[in-house]
């Protein structure tokens, strides 16, 4: 093994680091918003918007990530009163494109798993939460919200390693992250399997974290499953 | 007129070449998907082996192809390929660069990705079989492939069907980045043809739509397969 | 005059882990015998039965099912049959009931019943389906053979289960508490089918709860505690002065 390269190759592609975490915060984040956004309008009660957040999960879950990407980096610039526009400066830039096409896509998925957390949530217990006079913002805040998100957690990890391997997507409109730096490496100096390696290893060192991280969210939020598990009584199978 | 004329089959229309880049679509999943089929059984199998040196390399497996990029697997795959035809090229006198069939690589790589899914979901289905039924197998004197081929695969491709079909979504939309290959499916041909004509909006559309078609086809194919396979569960059981 | 031995067993011991389940048991089943296994839970009586067709291998001991001997063999310190393929033809030779019934929920319950028979005896499928038909029709649910087992009722499913082991035509029955798991108004229908088998004469070794099928059906009571026989004898006997203590305040807690 050529260990000086593999330093070398591990250096230049750690350099790109910060660009990948930044399009995975931001858009991890802008996107939890939208989603929340969304639910809202799904399970809302307005038929309009229902329809609207309906029409929304199902078309940026139903086509790929990168024809939304290109979309948005080449298409938006194709009209003159968005070119003209105020905000034309900021989606002139391939980084800001790439975390607004990975937060609107996320978005349409993010969506799904917390309607399916909200189903989660016992009627018993809104029940019991009206019953001592709560309603509105105060009742999701405090009782709907907090159950809902434990139970979507364990799937949206999934989706949050999901948009750790998406930003990988950003550097086919020019963002240089980690993966497009590693294919510039690759076509450079022919060495695929050295480069593939590093930047393998940097995705699941990021993925790990990332799941710990979740898993330790998850162990937070969740004190009376651990108060109320009982210990898995040690021993024997059949043996009766 | 101007529409109809862009997107429809006439000399100057793009139509047919679009439909023809959903069909090679439609083609490098389906191969990715049954390459996957056989990786991910085998992968499955290694998971619940009573070794754990094997269990462990199953692990590995799905841990990296489930975590590292698709657009990172696709370019591994592809250079590398290349770099191996390449090699072999120049063994039979072949001057110069070769590159790796791009339907192949893109098969390969998206096969690679969604054999990692599928072992899960085998092994998930596999271990949805309830234990006694295996015992009863047992008891009655079948001997192990009997009972595979009995009792084993019929319920694991029963128990599968939904996550096949997660699986199938998910490598249908993962195979648009075979089109960094130059493989012409739908995302390649709806770059060329926003390329060339400068319409990129109009055909980024037009792809996101035709990916739409593709995507809630077969969610209707999977939901009705799923229907037909779960006639002996009692209603409601089966529609989990 | 002396009916053959259909099975006979030697000596078993099985532990798990630290924990010795069985210590040294031994039992022969002559032809027509019905033999209720009792004992509290954890005495080792569902263990023992799930050692004589192999689900469990048991650590030392001998099974002759029908005058043939399982060939054991020791492996990594552990004793395993010699041949699987023994192994499969002893198993089609003894019926097992489980306490959960067990069909296999992907097929009806006409298929679970020759699955056996045509899959394992090789024998022809229609034959099988003529006798699967009478088979049912004895346990009563000859009217469900196209439904599937998550349609029936659990009394259903076992009777369904016992036609199943029935369908192999086995020499021996073995029933692993077969009515442990149903709801107290089923039970009587699934006792009424493996009456009437003791009554045919079939040889049945029964691990149950049920005291009246124990006392009523059976022709020997054997009582195990702590992984040992504890009692063993005729019904009336043991039911009668002949018990142990142990037996005495174990049958005394159903109330009896």
């Amino acid at each position: 093994m050529d260990f000086p390269f593999l330093f070398q190759t591990m250096k230049t592609l750690l350099a790109a680091l910060p660009v990948t975490l930044g399009l995975f915060s931001l858009s991890v984040l802008f996107g939890g918003f939208l989603a929340i956004l969304i639910v809202w309008m799904r399970v809302g009660g307005n038929p309009i918007l229902s329809r609207f957040a309906r029409g929304y999960i199902f078309v940026f879950r139903g086509s790929p990530l990168l024809i939304q990407m290109f979309l948005v980096f080449y298409g938006l610039g194709q009209f003159g009163f968005i070119r003209h526009s105020f905000v034309w400066p900021a989606l002139r830039e391939p980084f800001v494109c790439a975390v607004l096409s990975l937060a609107l896509c996320t978005a349409g998925y993010t969506a799904e798993i917390f309607r399916f957390g909200l189903r989660a949530v016992p009627p018993r217990e809104i029940e019991a939460a009206r019953a001592i006079g709560m309603s509105g913002f105060l009742l999701v805040r405090r009782i709907i919200a907090p159950i809902a998100f434990r139970h979507a957690l364990p799937a949206y990890s999934t989706e949050i390693v999901m948009m750790v391997k998406s930003t990988a997507l950003a550097s086919l409109v020019t963002v240089w992250e980690v993966t497009g730096v590693a294919q510039r490496l690759i076509s450079q100096t022919y060495r695929t399997m050295e480069v593939f390696l590093c930047a393998a290893i940097i995705y699941l060192v990021l993925n790990f974290l990332i799941l710990q991280a979740m898993a330790l969210l998850e162990h937070y939020l969740s004190p009376h499953r651990r108060a109320a598990a009982p210990l898995v009584p040690g021993g024997l199978p059949v043996s009766r | 007129m101007w529409l109809v004329e862009t997107l429809g089959f006439g000399q100057t229309g793009w139509g047919g070449l679009l439909l023809m880049g959903a069909l090679m679509t439609l083609c490098v999943t389906l191969a990715a998907l049954l390459l996957g089929a056989v990786l991910g059984a085998i992968v499955a199998a290694a998971k619940l082996s009573q070794s754990r040196a094997i269990r462990t390399a199953g692990g590995v497996y799905t841990t990296i192809f489930r975590g590292v990029p698709e657009l990172l697997i696709i370019y591994l795959v592809y250079f590398g390929g290349s770099s191996a035809v390449t090699a072999i090229g120049a063994y039979f006198g072949f001057e110069g660069f070769l590159g790796m069939p791009s339907f192949i690589a893109g098969a390969l790589a998206v096969g690679l990705i969604c054999g990692a899914y599928q072992a899960e979901v085998y092994r998930g289905a596999f271990l949805a079989i309830p234990k006694g039924e295996l015992e009863a197998a047992e008891a009655i004197g079948m001997h192990r492939f009997l009972r595979f081929r009995r009792i084993i695969m019929p319920q694991v491709l029963r128990f599968a069907i939904p996550g096949i079909g997660n699986v199938w979504q998910l490598s249908l939309k993962d195979s648009a980045l075979v089109s960094v290959t130059g493989l012409a499916d739908l995302m390649r041909t709806s770059q060329v043809a926003a390329g060339s004509t400068r319409q990129y909006f109009l055909f980024f559309i037009a792809g996101g739509c035709l990916y739409l078609v593709l995507t809630s086809m077969s969610d209707r194919l999977f939901a009705r397969a799923e229907r037909r396979a779960s006639r002996s569960m009692p209603a409601g059981i089966g529609q989990i | 005059m002396a009916a053959a031995t259909r099975l006979s067993v030697r000596n078993i011991h099985k532990s798990f882990g630290a924990h010795e389940v069985l210590r040294g048991i031994s039992l022969d089943a002559h032809d027509g015998d019905v033999i209720s296994l009792l004992g509290a839970s954890g005495s080792g009586k569902s263990t023992f039965l799930r050692c004589i067709n192999l689900l469990e291998i048991a650590d030392q001991g001998e099974i002759v099912v029908d005058g043939e001997r399982i060939e054991m063999t020791m492996k990594n310190g552990h004793a395993v049959p010699a041949s699987r393929k023994q192994v499969d033809r002893i198993r089609a030779e003894l019926g097992m009931v489980f306490q959960s019934f067990n069909l296999w929920s992907h097929m009806t319950i006409l298929d679970n019943v020759i699955e056996g028979p045509v899959h394992v005896l090789k024998r022809p499928r229609a034959e099988c389906i003529a006798e699967a038909e009478a088979l049912l029709e004895k346990v009563g649910i000859a009217e469900k053979r196209h439904a599937y087992p998550a349609h029936l009722s659990g009394g259903q499913q076992q009777r369904a289960a016992i036609a199943r082991a029935l369908a192999m035509k086995p020499k021996v029955m073995l029933f692993d508490e077969p009515t442990s798991a149903l709801d107290p108004e089923l039970v009587g229908e699934v006792l009424r089918v493996m009456r009437s088998l003791a009554e045919e004469g079939m040889t049945m070794l029964v691990v149950t709860h049920e005291m009246g099928f124990a006392r009523n059906v059976s022709n020997r009571v054997i009582f195990m505690r702590s992984g040992e026989i504890d009692s063993d004898g005729p019904p009336e006997e043991l039911f009668g002065k002949g018990g142990s203590p142990a037996f005495r305040q174990f049958i005394g807690t159903f109330g009896k």
